[in-house]
This record gives structure tokens, C-alpha cells and sequence, in this order.
């Protein structure tokens, strides 16, 4: 198959990687013409989930800061569209925008203090802004609706809402790609990676270590930012407990280090898995009610068996052996 | 003197006895093994839901059920250690935390699902009798609470101090390598200290149960004060988690009478404040003594 160097790309198992990749794109691009209802639903969440996977990769993943308070970017990100729409009486994108800067804008003055604590320290901080900030949305009745909610109007045209949100989640996530590998082959990215490997080291090597948490931590906040518009608006209605749930930052977490934290298509990849596989639980062997416990036994298996996710595997790094799947333990047990 | 301040102070006096008890096996589980168990609060809420169990069906004294939740709880944590946690705990920090936030949700599913969401309180004969000194309200059962949780928390520093084992745990603490060639049996005595703190916590669990209501839910809150309690007082000592609580039961007791409903959100306020000027906590050792 020697046409257009392409032979070159395709050679090795990550060429192949990103041909399959280029494929299911192309496949997820014209599903809407076949697909039912659910199945466009179930994909809209998936892209949602990847997306925001994506964003807590660049914290995360690269920068190596163990964010565990994502969700309250999605949650400002739905509130600040809503309020946006309902308050400004602004169209939906500019209300998206308003919602992304909000949640960029959180992130940087939350990030500028929050960043400088390490560890533990950093993990529960997170944690607890992320709780404070769904109490603040539950309390302050006046601005944010309290616990009754906001609710938003419908898109219209109504029997295209189900490919509009479609579209516009895969738009979202095939940005949060470009972005990840537009900032990855910059200065930037290096100085998130740097950062991860040794922050003393990089801060004598002359980067602005400030600069590089707080750059990761706000397009993080981009990224599920812009998930909590886009969700807010598909699902009508904004409230405190949903959109600031502790169980989205959990599955944004999840999803990253199923695919591999620290690469690019590892989010992407993991969002898929995860969903794909708590669905088919759920569907098929009705444990719906079980949903958390399935989650947290699948966060379980994976960070004692693969903590450094499937994107080795897959890219052919590691062999998918019983003995690479026993590393972890060998390495890390008492 | 003024009533409410009176009242106050011995309302601040009662919280610290119990949120002691509810930090201290958090402090030791993050001081000797250097994790923070997220799961704490949920262990919590299983005590308090064994001594609801045990008062309801057989109705057991809440008091006297304490022993069983610890020893129930114990069991629960040694496994959870030493099966599970064990072969992960030299892994980077995330591996951990996410394994015990993990547990956290499965144990709240699980508690939601079988015992049902809703509040639920254990009702005794004394629940609600008490004695008062001038106009200050002292409920009997947060009375004994509070001596039960100093008694527990004095154990477990004698334990700490004068036994072979306790002596082994901080040793291990301080030194995982020394320890170990001093022929400490490292798995054992990690697991033995998550344990310990289980069982406290599940004490802790079965004395709240008596005095506020509980839910499968009610965990988060705990697990979040225990924290902010060992970033206040700091990560060294036993008579740091008293002094953390005293302080947190202090902000939390005024907070909450002059602004009522916000009292969470500025525990936590005070709990960043502390973290970014000293970002290694107040004390910042991460080991018993």
C-alpha cells in the first residue's frame, strides 16, 4: 500500500492508532443520519464526559496537580449560560462564552492561591471549594434560582435538538484535542510537563511555574466550563445538586487515567470505555440503583491494575500481559 | 454572665469531645501512612448506623453498642488495608486518594440503597432529659458523649505511648525502613493502624448517632472536618487533633450563632486561609509522636 507516504504514517502501531482514530471520527461525524434517539444521547454524554476529561488532563495529566474540584467549572459554566440567557437575555453563544469566562476567571483567582499548595493539601482544597461553591449556588437564592433551580428555554428548532447538542459536543471535544496538541507541542505544554517532573527544578530552569499551573488549571476550566453550558442549555434546567455533583469530577478523573493521563487521546479513549461500560451494565443487567458502587469498583480495579491507563497498551508501549497488569503492585506494595 | 455566651462555651466544650473522636483516626491514618482516607466520614456513618440498627431491632443501648461498631469497623479496615490498599500505598498520591474516595461512593450506594436515603434518629428514654446550671442546657447524652470521646482519645494515647504495638505504629511513622529492620511487621502494622482508625471512627459514628440525626449521606461533612481540623491544629500529636477541634468547635459554635446556615462554608474559609499562609499545615509533620 505505497499511495501517498501514507505508508510511512501507518507504520508502527501508533500510525495505525490514529488511522482507526481518524475513522471512528469520521463514523461519530455522519452517525446522526442513521441514529436513534438514544444512542445520540448516550453519545452527547460521552462527548460531554471526553471533553471534560480532556480539560482535567491539561491540571491533572500533564501539570500533575491532582484537581479534584472540576466540577465546579461545570457548574459555573451551566450557571453562568443560564444566567446569561435568562438575565442578559442573550442567544446561546454568547451566553456560552459569558459561561466559560466565568469559569476561566473562577479558575484563575481560585488557581492563583490554590496552586501554590501541594499533595494532600491541594487535593482537599479543591474538594472544598468545589463543595463551598455548590453550597453558594444553593444558598444565594436571589442571583442563582437556590435549590428550586433555573430553568432555560428550549432550543428551537425543537426536533433538531437532539443533532445540535450532538454536533456540538463533538465540536467541543474535537477542539479539546487540537488544543491539547497545539498546547503540547509549544512552550507551554513543556512547561507543564516540567512542571510535573520536578517544580523546583523548573522553576531554576527559569519557567514562570506560576504561569504553567494556572495557564493548565484555567483551560482545564475552559473545557468543562463549556461542557456545563452546552449541558445546562440540552438539558433545560440547571440545579445546584446536579451540576455540582462530586461524581462528574470523579468520572472526569476516572476517564483520564482509564485512557492515560498525560497523552492526548487517552481522555478521549477512557470517556468512551467508561461510558460504554457502566451503560451496558446498567442496561443489561439492570444496576441502575448500583451506579456509584459500579463506578467506584471500577475506579478501584483500574488504580490498582492500571494506573498509568491504556494508551501503553494500545500504542504498543507495553504488552497487555497478567505480569505488566501486576507492575503497579510490584512496584508500590508495602 | 451573658447566657448566650455561656451557653456557647459549653456548647463549644461538648463539640470538641466528639469531633475529636471524629479526627482523630483521620490524624493517624494520614500521620502513619501518609493517606487521606476520604472514606473516614463513610466509616462514620456506618457506625452510627450499627448502633441504629442494634437500638432498633434489639434495642441496644446506644451506649453499649459502641464496642461492637468498633470492633465491626475494625475488622472492616484491617481488610480494606491490608487486601486492598496495601499492595498500592508506595503509588503516587493520586492512586490513594482516589482508592478511598472510591470506597467512599460505593459504602454511601450501598448504605442508600439498602437502608434507604432518608434521616433517621435513635430515639432513647433519656434522649431528651438534661440538667441545667443557672439558664445553660446540658443534654445528658452529648454530656456523656463528650466523656466517652475524651476516654477513648486518652486510650488511644496510652495505647500510642506504652504498648509494644502502639510504640511499633510510630515507629513505623517515622521511619518505614528503620522500622522494618527492627523487625516491625510493616503490612500488619499498617493495616492495624487503619484499623484503629475505623474503629474510632465507627465510635465516633455510634456517639452521633445519638445526639443528631443521621443519614447515609452524612459522612462528607465529617471527613471534611476532620481535616480542616488537622490543617488547624496540625498532623504531630494527639493532643493536636484536641487542640484543632477545640478551634474548629469554636468557629463553628460562634459562626453558627450570629450567621446561621453558612457556618460549613467558613470553617472551610478558615481551613484555605491556614493552608495558604502555612501550605504545609500548621504543625506539618507527618509523624506521631
Amino acid at each position: 500500500m505505497k499511495i501517498l507516504g501514507l505508508e510511512k504514517f501507518f507504520s508502527g502501531r501508533k500510525g495505525w492508532l490514529w488511522g482507526l482514530f481518524g475513522l471512528f471520527m469520521l463514523a461519530l461525524a455522519v452517525l446522526p443520519l442513521f441514529a436513534s434517539g438514544f444512542w445520540l444521547r448516550t453519545l452527547t454524554l460521552i462527548f460531554l464526559l471526553a471533553a471534560m476529561a480532556e480539560g482535567w488532563n491539561y491540571i491533572g495529566g500533564y501539570t500533575g496537580y491532582a484537581a479534584f474540584g472540576n466540577v465546579a467549572f461545570f457548574g459555573i459554566g451551566a450557571y453562568g449560560t443560564a444566567l446569561a440567557m435568562l438575565r442578559l437575555h442573550f442567544s446561546f453563544f454568547p451566553a456560552l462564552l459569558v459561561g466559560v469566562a466565568a469559569a476561566m476567571l473562577f479558575a484563575i483567582v481560585i488557581g492563583l492561591p490554590v496552586l501554590r499548595l501541594k499533595g494532600h493539601y491541594f487535593a482537599i482544597a479543591t474538594v472544598a471549594l468545589a463543595t463551598a461553591v455548590g453550597e453558594v449556588a444553593d444558598y444565594w437564592t436571589d442571583f442563582t434560582g437556590g435549590s428550586a433551580g433555573l430553568t432555560l428555554p428550549f432550543f428551537d428548532p425543537i426536533e433538531y435538538s437532539g443533532q445540535f447538542f450532538y454536533y456540538i459536543s463533538f465540536l467541543l471535544v474535537i477542539f479539546g484535542l487540537w488544543l491539547t496538541y497545539f498546547v503540547m507541542k509549544g512552550k507551554m505544554g513543556y512547561s507543564w510537563v516540567a512542571v510535573r517532573e520536578d517544580e523546583d527544578a523548573a522553576k531554576m530552569m527559569g519557567i514562570n511555574t506560576t504561569w504553567a499551573k494556572v495557564s493548565a488549571f484555567a483551560l482545564s476550566a475552559l473545557m468543562a466550563g463549556a461542557a456545563g453550558a452546552i449541558y445546562g442549555y440540552w438539558n433545560t434546567f440547571v440545579l445546584p445538586e446536579e451540576v455540582f455533583k462530586i461524581d462528574y469530577t470523579l468520572q472526569m478523573i476516572l476517564s483520564t487515567v482509564l485512557g492515560g493521563p498525560g497523552t492526548i487521546l487517552g481522555p478521549f479513549i477512557g470517556a468512551f470505555l467508561y461510558y460504554i461500560l457502566i451503560t451496558l451494565l446498567v442496561f443489561f443487567f439492570h444496576v441502575g440503583a448500583f451506579h456509584e458502587t459500579i463506578l467506584g469498583v471500577i475506579i478501584i480495579l483500574v488504580m490498582v491494575f492500571t494506573p498509568q491507563g491504556l494508551m501503553d497498551f494500545l500504542s504498543g508501549k507495553k504488552k497487555l500481559t497478567l505480569s505488566s497488569l501486576l507492575e503497579n503492585i510490584r512496584t508500590h506494595k508495602v | 454572665m451573658n447566657y448566650e455566651l455561656g451557653q456557647g462555651l459549653v456548647n463549644v466544650l461538648l463539640l470538641t469531645g466528639t469531633l475529636t473522636l471524629v479526627a482523630v483516626g483521620f490524624s493517624i491514618v494520614w500521620g502513619i501512612l501518609n493517606i487521606i482516607n476520604i472514606a473516614h466520614g463513610a466509616f462514620i456513618m456506618v457506625g452510627a448506623y450499627v448502633t441504629y440498627w442494634l437500638f432498633t431491632l434489639w434495642g441496644i443501648d446506644p451506649f453499649l453498642s459502641i464496642p461492637i461498631s468498633m470492633v465491626l469497623l475494625f475488622i472492616v479496615g484491617y481488610i480494606v488495608q491490608r487486601y486492598l490498599i496495601n499492595y498500592v500505598i508506595r503509588a503516587p498520591l493520586l492512586v490513594t486518594f482516589l482508592i478511598t474516595f472510591a470506597l467512599e461512593i460505593v459504602i454511601i450506594n450501598l448504605a442508600t440503597v439498602f437502608w434507604k436515603g432518608d434521616f433517621r434518629s435513635v430515639t432513647t428514654a433519656y434522649s431528651g432529659a438534661g440538667f441545667s446550671i443557672g439558664e445553660i442546657q446540658i443534654p445528658y447524652v452529648r454530656l456523656a458523649a463528650f466523656v466517652i470521646a475524651l476516654l477513648l482519645t486518652g486510650l488511644l494515647h496510652v495505647y500510642m505511648t506504652y504498648t509494644k504495638q502502639g510504640n511499633a505504629i510510630r515507629a513505623t511513622g517515622m521511619d518505614v525502613d528503620a522500622a522494618r529492620l527492627q523487625g516491625v511487621k510493616i503490612a500488619h502494622t499498617y493495616a492495624l493502624t487503619f484499623a484503629l482508625g475505623t474503629a474510632l471512627a465507627g465510635a465516633a459514628g455510634s456517639l452521633i448517632s445519638v445526639s443528631f440525626p443521621i443519614s447515609p449521606t452524612m459522612g462528607g461533612l465529617y471527613t471534611l472536618r476532620a481535616f480542616v481540623i488537622c490543617v488547624l491544629g496540625g498532623l504531630g500529636s494527639i493532643p493536636a487533633v484536641i487542640a484543632g477541634s477545640l478551634v474548629f468547635a469554636f468557629i463553628e459554635v460562634f459562626s453558627g450563632v450570629y450567621t446561621p446556615g453558612l457556618k460549613e462554608a467558613i470553617a472551610l474559609l478558615v481551613m484555605v486561609l491556614v493552608l495558604i499562609v502555612r501550605p504545609t499545615g500548621i504543625a506539618g509533620k507527618a509523624f506521631y509522636h
